[in-house]
C-alpha cells in the first residue's frame, strides 16, 4: 500500500511539473517576441520529431505489405523484359542474317543455351528451342563472334548439339577473305584455343590476320568471324597448323543463333545422284 | 521559530535575488541566482508538489519584480524543484530521507554540499540560458556563460547556504 501511494505521489508530481513547466514556457513566449519565436521553433521541431517518429513506425510495420507489392511489382516487370528480350533476340538474329550476305538459303532463330558442358573433351549444348520452333539436324549453332556447335538431336522443345570444344567436331576455315581454306578444330586444351590444319606450304599469312567461316560446308554460312592466326608450324614436312585464338569465349555464351540452311536436302540429293 | 526563522531568511534571499537582477549586471556573460540554492535547501518533508508550487511562485515572483522575461525563472527553477529529491539522494545518500533530516553542511561536508549545489545551479542555467537567449544565440556565447554564471552562482550559493541550513542556524 506504501509501494502504491509513493507512485501515485511520483505520477502526480510529474504531472504537476509538466503542466508548470508548459505554464511557464508559455508565459515565456508570450512575454518576448524573441522568445515567442524561439518556443515555437522548439515546439516545431518537438512536433517534426514526434510525427517523424509515427511515421517511421507506421512505415515499419507496412514493411510487409510494402515487400509483398514489391514483388508483385518485380514479377510484372520480369513479365515486361522478358518480352523485350524475345524481341532483342529476334532482332540480334536478323542482324546475324543480314550481315551474312551469301547466307541467303539459312534461316536463323534465336535460342537459349540452357545447358554447356565445358569440362569434358566431348562437350556439348542444349538449346531450349526443338522441331516445334523449326529447328533441323545439322543446323549450325552461331553468335557474331564464333560458332558455337552444331545441332546433332532435335527434340520437340529441345535440341542437342555438339559443341566447338569437342575433340570430333571441325568448321571448314578461311584465312581473310580469299585466303587458303582449311579445317579448324578446338585444341583440346584452353577455352579459346584453335586449330587450323591443313593449310598449303604456298599459302600466305601472317599472325593477327583473322579467320573466318569459309562457306564450304552446308552447316554454317560463309564470313562468320572465328578468330585471329597465331603461331604456326610445319606438320609432316607438307602442310601448316597455325594457331587461332578464338574471339568467342565459350564459358560465357548464353545466347545464340540457330542457323538451318533451307537448300540442304537439295544439297545432300544433288551428292547422292553424283555419287552414283 | 526555528521554522519562521528559515521563512524570514527565505524571503529576505528572494528580495536579495530581485535587487541583483534589477541593479546588479555584471556581465552579458554572467548571471547571477541563488534561486537553485534556496529550492535544493527547502525542508525535505516537503512534498514535491509543494515544492513545485514554491518554485513556480518563486521564479514568476523574480520574473515580474525584476522586469524580467515572465516565466523565465519559474521554466528554468522548476525542474530544479523536480529533481530535488533525486540530487539529495544521489549526493548525500538516501539515508537522509530515512532519518528524516534535513540537509546539513556539518554533518554532510562542504565537498557534497558544494556538488547538489552545482549539479542544481547547472540544470537551472541550461534552462535559462537558452531560454533567455531564444537559441539565437552562439554555442560558445551560451558554452562562456554557463560556465561564468556557474562558477559564481557555485560561490555566492556557498557563501549563503550557512544561513539556510539548520545545523549552521543553530550555530
Amino acid at each position: 500500500m506504501p509501494k502504491a501511494n509513493t507512485v501515485l505521489t511520483k505520477v502526480i508530481s510529474a504531472a504537476v511539473f509538466i503542466l508548470l513547466e508548459i505554464a511557464a514556457l508559455v508565459m515565456v513566449s508570450r512575454s518576448g517576441s524573441l522568445q515567442s519565436a524561439g518556443v515555437a521553433r522548439l515546439s516545431h521541431r518537438f512536433a517534426a520529431l514526434a510525427w517523424g517518429g509515427s511515421e517511421r513506425m507506421r512505415d515499419y510495420f507496412a514493411l510487409q505489405q510494402r515487400n509483398r507489392e514489391l514483388a508483385d511489382e518485380v514479377f510484372t516487370l520480369e513479365q515486361a523484359l522478358n518480352v523485350y528480350r524475345e524481341r532483342e533476340r529476334h532482332a540480334r538474329a536478323d542482324s546475324i542474317a543480314a550481315g551474312y550476305a551469301g547466307s541467303r538459303d539459312f534461316e536463323f532463330l534465336p535460342a537459349d543455351i540452357v545447358k554447356l558442358s565445358r569440362n569434358k573433351q566431348h562437350n556439348y549444348l542444349i538449346l531450349n528451342k526443338g522441331y516445334e520452333d523449326g529447328v533441323q539436324p545439322q543446323s549450325g549453332v552461331i553468335t557474331p563472334r564464333g560458332v558455337v556447335g552444331i545441332v546433332t538431336v532435335v527434340e520437340r522443345y529441345y535440341s542437342y548439339a555438339t559443341a566447338f570444344q569437342n575433340t570430333d567436331f571441325s568448321v571448314s576455315a578461311r584465312i581473310g577473305d580469299e585466303g587458303a581454306v582449311g579445317p579448324l578444330r578446338w585444341d583440346g586444351r584452353s577455352r579459346r584455343g584453335a586449330l587450323l590444319s591443313e593449310i598449303p606450304l604456298q599459302a600466305r599469312f601472317a599472325p593477327g590476320d583473322t579467320v573466318r567461316t569459309s562457306g564450304f560446308s552446308a552447316v554454317f554460312p560463309p564470313d562468320i568471324p572465328l578468330g585471329v592466326l597465331g603461331e604456326s608450324r610445319i606438320v609432316n614436312g607438307a602442310m601448316y597448323e597455325i594457331e587461332v585464338e578464338l574471339f568467342e569465349d565459350y564459358a560465357s555464351v548464353k545466347y545464340v543463333t540457330v542457323a538451318g540452311n533451307t537448300g540442304r536436302e537439295e544439297i545432300l540429293a544433288l551428292e547422292n545422284l553424283a555419287e552414283e | 521559530m526555528e521554522k519562521n526563522r528559515f521563512e524570514i531568511t527565505f524571503l529576505l534571499l528572494v528580495i536579495a535575488q530581485i535587487l541583483v537582477c534589477n541593479y546588479f549586471h555584471f556581465s552579458y556573460y554572467v548571471t547571477l541566482s541563488i534561486l537553485p540554492l534556496l529550492i535544493l535547501c527547502l525542508p525535505l518533508r516537503l512534498p514535491t508538489v509543494w515544492s513545485l508550487l514554491l518554485a513556480a511562485a518563486v521564479g514568476l515572483a523574480v520574473d515580474m519584480l525584476a522586469d524580467g522575461v515572465i516565466g523565465l525563472n519559474a521554466a528554468a527553477l522548476i525542474p530544479v524543484a523536480f529533481v530535488r529529491k533525486t540530487v539529495i539522494g544521489a549526493v548525500f545518500g538516501s539515508g537522509v530521507f530515512a532519518r528524516d533530516e534535513d540537509i546539513s553542511i556539518r554533518k554532510h561536508g562542504r565537498p557534497k554540499f558544494a556538488l547538489a549545489i552545482v549539479l542544481v545551479q547547472a540544470l537551472f542555467l541550461a534552462v535559462y540560458i537558452p531560454l533567455d537567449g531564444a537559441w539565437t544565440r552562439p554555442l560558445w556565447f551560451n558554452v562562456l556563460r554557463f560556465t561564468a554564471s556557474l562558477a559564481l552562482g557555485e560561490a555566492a550559493s556557498l557563501l549563503l547556504a550557512g544561513l539556510l541550513v539548520p545545523d549552521d542556524r543553530k550555530k
